[in-house]
Parts: C-alpha cells; sequence; structure tokens
C-alpha cells in the first residue's frame, strides 16, 4: 500500500515536472527510480562541509531521488553508529577506518559493472594498500599532510633543514598551532625522529611521546582542528601542521602563507566511498558513486572543498595550466615518495597514542 | 490526589528506561575489560587502578576542581549584587533585566564560546583596544579566557536561583529587624542573607556541576592545552574508543559531585533552612 502511494506521488510529481520543465531535457521523468533501484531514496553519511554545492540537488534532480545527508565529524564517530545498526547507504571514511570495516565484514563489495567511473581514478589514489583492488571503496579526496608557515615570519631554509623540527625551534615559540589528533601529531613526531608513523615498537612511541611532551613544555602551542583554517587565513600563527586541503584553501585565501612537505615523509591518506553491508538501496548507491566519480560532480566537489580530487581529470586541470589550483602547491599530493606511508588501522596502538596525547596536552 | 497516582507510571518507566538503563550501563562498563560483550562478563577494578596510578590524570582532576571552584565563587560574587539589584528594583524594571540575564541562554553555548573566540583572538576587538593603550597581553588561549568562558556561561543559573530566594522573601522580616533597631548592614547580614542562602546553594550546584565536567568551553577558549576531566572523558569515547576507561572516570567524577552536593546539603541544613524555620 505504502508503496502504491509513493509511486503515485512520484508519478503525479513526475508529470508535473513533465509540465513545468517542458523546455529542459525530459530525463528527469525518464525512468521510475523506484522500478529501477528498488527504492528512490539514498542515506549518505558524509564529513561537514565536504560537497560541491550542486552535487546533492544534481544527483536527485538527474535520477529523480532523494537523497538524505547526515554529517560526522570523525571516523570514531561514524564507526560508533554503524556499529549500533545505523542504516546508511553510502559512508566516506578514510583509509584506516575502511581497513576495519572490511575486517569486520560491515562492508559490501561494489558493483563495479554499474561504477565504468572508477576508470576515472587517479593513479596517485587507486588500490591503496587497505584495499588493495577497490573491491570495496572508491577514493572521494586524498592528499598528504604538511607545514603552512608564513613567508614573511619563517626562514624556508630552518624548514629545510629541520624539516618536522622546526616545530620544537625555540625562534618560533608561542607561534605555532598543532594538529589535535593523536594520528596527526605522533605521525610528525615519529617521522620527525626517522620512524614508520605505523610502529608498535614501544621504544619508538616512548620517544615520540617524549619528543611531543618537549614541544609542548618548550613551544607554547596552540592545539587546533578546523579552527587552524580561520587562524592561518588571519595570520594569528606563523606555522601550522594542516591538512594539504585545508592548506590549499589557507594559501588561496592568504598570499603570505605557503606550503611545506618535509623530506622525513607524510601521510597520504585518503577519503573514500563505501556501501556498507546492511545498506538498504546498494543499487542507487553503485549510482551515486558512479556519478560522484564524473568529471563535473567531481569538479564541483574540489572546487568548493580545495580537496584534491580523486578524478585524474579533474586533478590536473585544477592543478595544470589555468586551472584554479595552478599556483597552489598544496593541491598536488606528493606521489611515489618513499617515505610517505598510509595510515594502517591498529586499534590496540590507537587507544594507546589517544592516551599518551591526552597525556602530553595535559602536562605543564 | 490518590485516583492520579497510576498517572504516575509512565514517568517512572520513561525516568527508568532514559535515565537509570543508561547509568547502569555506565557502570557495567566501568567495572568490565574491554571487548565487552555480555557473554564475557569481565569484573575488573583495573580501569580506577589505571586512573589513580597516573599523576597526570590525578593533576587533570585537581585542576579540573580549581577551576570549578574559581568559577563557582566568581558567580557568587558577580551573581548576588546582580540578584540583588534586580530584585530590588521596579518591576517593570524587573522585567527587563530578566530579560537581560535570559536573553543570551536563547542562543546556544557552543555559538556564544566561539563567539569570544573571535572577540578574544589575537588581533581581535579587546586586543586591538588594549594596544591603544598600550597594553599588550595574549588573552585566548589563557586561564582568563577559560574561567571568563565557565562565568559567562554558567552565571545565569546563579543570578537566577539567587533572584528567586530573594522575591520569595517576605518583606515585614525586614520591617521587624528595623523596627529592633537594626540597620541596613545588620538587617542584611542577620535577615537577607540567610535567607538567600537556599538559593545560593541551589545556585552552586548549578554551576559547580557543568563547570567540573565542561569541555569544549577550555577546549575551545584554552587552546585545547587545557587539558580538563571533561577533555579526558571525550578523548576516551571519542577518539580512543575506550569506553571502559571513559565510564571509570565519569563514575570517578560522579562520586566526586556526590560528595560536594553532600557537603553543600550539609552547609544548607545548618545554617539555611534552620535559620529559615526560625524566621517562618
Amino acid at each position: 500500500m505504502k508503496h502504491h502511494i509513493k509511486k503515485i506521488i512520484a508519478v503525479t510529481l513526475s508529470i508535473g515536472m513533465a509540465f513545468s520543465f517542458t523546455a529542459c531535457s525530459s530525463n528527469t521523468a525518464a525512468e521510475d527510480p523506484v522500478a529501477k533501484y528498488g527504492s528512490d531514496t539514498l542515506k549518505l553519511y558524509n564529513w561537514g562541509e565536504y560537497m560541491g554545492d550542486t552535487l546533492i540537488s544534481d544527483f536527485e534532480k538527474q535520477f529523480g531521488v532523494d537523497v538524505i545527508v547526515e554529517y560526522f565529524d570523525s571516523n570514531e564517530m561514524m564507526y560508533t553508529k554503524i556499529q549500533a545498526g545505523d542504516a546508511y547507504d553510502v559512508l566516506v571514511p578514510s583509509d584506516y577506518m575502511i581497513q576495519r570495516l572490511i575486517e569486520n565484514n560491515s562492508l559490501q563489495p561494489l558493483d563495479k559493472e554499474m561504477i565504468p567511473n572508477l576508470a576515472n581514478l587517479a593513479e596517485g589514489v587507486k588500490n591503496l594498500p587497505y584495499d588493495p583492488d577497490n573491491t570495496y571503496s572508491a577514493p572521494y579526496f586524498w592528499g598528504d599532510v604538511g607545514i603552512v608557515y608564513n613567508k614573511n615570519n619563517v626562514d624556508l631554509q630552518d624548514l629545510e633543514n629541520e624539516g618536522y623540527a622546526i616545530l620544537k625551534n625555540p625562534k618560533y615559540k608561542g607561534k605555532i598551532y598543532m594538529y589535535d589528533s593523536e594520528r596527526d601529531s605522533f605521525m610528525v613526531a615519529l617521522k620527525s625522529l626517522g620512524y614508520s608513523m605505523n610502529t608498535d615498537n614501544e621504544a619508538e612511541i616512548e620517544q615520540a611521546y617524549q619528543w611531543l611532551k618537549e614541544l609542548n613544555d618548550t613551544m607554547d602551542p596552540i592545539y587546533v582542528t578546523d579552527e587552524v583554517i580561520d587562524g592561518m587565513m588571519n595570520g594569528n600563527k606563523d606555522l601550522a601542521v594542516v591538512y594539504s586541503g585545508d592548506a590549499a584553501t589557507i594559501l588561496s585565501e592568504n598570499e603570505d602563507m605557503a606550503f611545506f612537505l618535509p623530506k622525513e615523509g607524510t601521510n597520504i591518506w585518503s577519503d573514500a566511498m563505501v556501501i556498507p553491508a546492511n545498506a538498504e538501496n546498494p543499487k542507487l548507491a553503485n549510482e551515486f558513486i558512479n556519478y560522484v566519480l564524473t568529471y563535473d560532480a567531481s569538479y564541483g566537489n574540489s572546487e568548493a572543498v580545495g580537496y584534491t580530487s580523486s578524478n585524474q581529470q579533474v586533478m590536473d586541470d585544477m592543478s595544470g595550466e589555468g586551472g584554479l589550483y595552478e599556483f597552489n602547491p598544496a593541491y598536488l599530493p606528493r606521489m611515489g615518495y618513499e617515505k610517505d606511508e598510509v595510515f594502517e588501522d591498529n586499534t590496540v596502538l590507537k587507544e594507546k597514542l589517544s592516551e599518551l596525547w591526552i597525556k602530553v596536552k595535559a602536562s605543564n | 490526589m490518590r485516583q492520579f497516582k497510576n498517572m504516575a507510571y509512565p514517568y517512572m518507566i520513561w525516568i527508568s528506561i532514559m535515565v537509570v538503563v543508561p547509568m547502569l550501563m555506565i557502570v557495567m562498563y566501568a567495572f568490565t575489560k574491554h571487548g565487552n560483550d555480555v557473554a564475557t562478563f569481565w569484573f575488573t577494578f583495573d580501569n580506577f587502578a589505571h586512573f589513580f596510578s597516573d599523576i597526570i590524570f590525578i593533576n587533570v582532576l585537581k585542576q579540573s576542581l580549581y577551576i570549578a571552584i574559581v568559577t563557582t565563587i566568581i558567580c557568587i560574587f558577580l551573581g548576588y549584587p546582580a540578584a540583588y539589584i534586580m530584585a530590588h528594583s521596579q518591576e517593570k524594571n524587573k522585567m527587563f533585566l530578566m530579560l537581560l540575564i535570559t536573553l543570551p541562554t536563547w542562543i546556544n553555548m557552543l555559538v556564544r564560546t566561539y563567539a569570544w573566540m573571535g572577540i578574544l583572538q589575537d588581533n581581535g576587538i579587546v586586543q586591538n583596544i588594549l594596544e591603544f593603550f598600550g597594553i599588550h597581553i595574549k588573552l585566548l588561549h589563557t586561564d582568563f579566557a577559560v574561567i571568563l568562558g565557565m562565568v559567562y556561561n554558567f552565571i545565569p543559573f546563579m543570578i537566577l536561583q539567587i533572584y528567586t530566594s530573594l522575591t520569595k522573601m517576605d518583606k515585614s522580616l525586614l520591617e521587624a529587624a528595623s523596627d529592633l533597631g537594626a540597620d541596613k548592614v545588620q538587617c542584611f547580614l542577620k535577615v537577607t542573607f540567610p535567607l538567600s542562602l537556599p538559593g545560593v546553594i541551589s545556585g552552586i550546584t548549578l554551576v559547580f556541576l557543568p563547570a567540573m565536567s565542561s569541555f569544549f568551553i577550555p577546549k575551545l577558549l584554552g587552546g585545547g592545552q587545557y587539558v580538563l576531566i571533561g577533555n579526558v572523558i571525550e578523548s576516551q569515547f571519542l577518539t580512543a574508543g575506550n569506553w571502559n576507561f571513559g565510564s571509570a572516570i565519569s563514575l570517578i567524577m560522579a562520586v566526586i559531585i556526590m560528595i560536594s552536593m553532600y557537603i553543600t546539603k550539609k552547609i544548607e541544613s545548618k545554617n539555611g533552612i534552620e535559620k529559615g524555620r526560625v524566621a517562618n
């Protein structure tokens, strides 16, 4: 009965639309989405401020469906909801979280027949270790983590000589934004010490802990997450650990700022679209993923958010001649550098680092 | 009255599902080990031992208590005169003052705290004004900013509690006191203040509790360097994913709050209520 009513509404709506948009193309009402996908509603769970302005409305119009969007602000928050049994059709978690979801059998494989646009994926973001042949995930945005600095106040020579250790250079005391997450701060410390950021060696972690503690006690850093964008745009500090996409935004708003990728290596991260095992509408989910990977949709996303597109063509156009980010070195991630790594999931380690991180910040 | 008694049952059921069950779950988490599912119920004191064996956590606890106490004291000293003036002003001014006090609470606390970040930030309004007078100080990300944010957010609870107890007071008692030769100061100290104590006490409870557990005010205004007990709990739940340890800390805090409430209740029954009863 419910379906009948829905169908009647859908039909009336599409007739209405056909009348009102006679001049437009008629593919809006071409096929009944319920018949094609089994349902006309898609539930998307994405990061806040992570989509082009018209992405959702364009998709809805083109396929005659409704998209319900919910937002999360950390992978862990999303994971908790998924574990509690909430059903979404598409999620956009980060690399290590996708690994955990795959290990928990919480995802279903993509229907590659429905997603021909997987062929558009950029070289550097394809077939990453967490999902070696993109069975479960279609990358959305990616990038690295580096240091944004004020060209007028920071000596580039210092950066090149010291790398991440510039964050402990007394010259810049009180001028530093640190990223407030154990993952990123321990990455900085471990890389600076010359270790792998995925290490579980007790002694190496202890050294990294001391490194961060020393930074905390001597340099008076401010720990921020998204506030770093506003802070650096306004030039409040001279040095900041920043995700490449945020750095691209900062650089395009404040000409004094520049981006530096330390030689010690960095974290090559990616967020990718996946379909949970309990998705109610997997067919439409595959269709949506295919849509996001088109040139236009990817371009819109990358243009609005500033993060590197997973679409090779968009990435090339944006960073190439005449592109929006032509003179913005933060936009294009470093590729093929041996010291760069991808995060691996390790719940025991994460718990430990998280506690150490609280201790770093609480020590004074 | 008796026939309405049954109507309380839905409420009781609601309370037990929404309040008691979650609390029991916190207790269960606090006393069990990781990898919890009901089948492998594993009773342990490890979480508590872990907390008390680490000097950093103890320091965080001390710091949280310190901030909460300072906030409460400032709220009393600023809030009492404000409530007193409100209670003794004309009827139409009363409404206006009441509006002024409650108006900010119509806006979400988080939004207001962000506003303070803008006001206090480097090169912000306040700093520029001070700079004009030749004063160079850092405002945001200091103790001052955290306490300011706490007092600002929680002082309405203090003012409203004291105001209520002051307006409920029987004015004829003051007349009687002055008839018997008490001057204004004596009137205040011997009559008004003791009678308003219950308001102060409930104000203390309403300010101290949230100040003790607040985590976003120290995070935003303290620049993350400021770790209070609320921040530790938040990180255990949201990033570490160690719900057991987080629950244990919540439980420790609940005990501390219960003790402080017991102490304030003691003080209340010694001073306020008894004198209030005599007066009545």
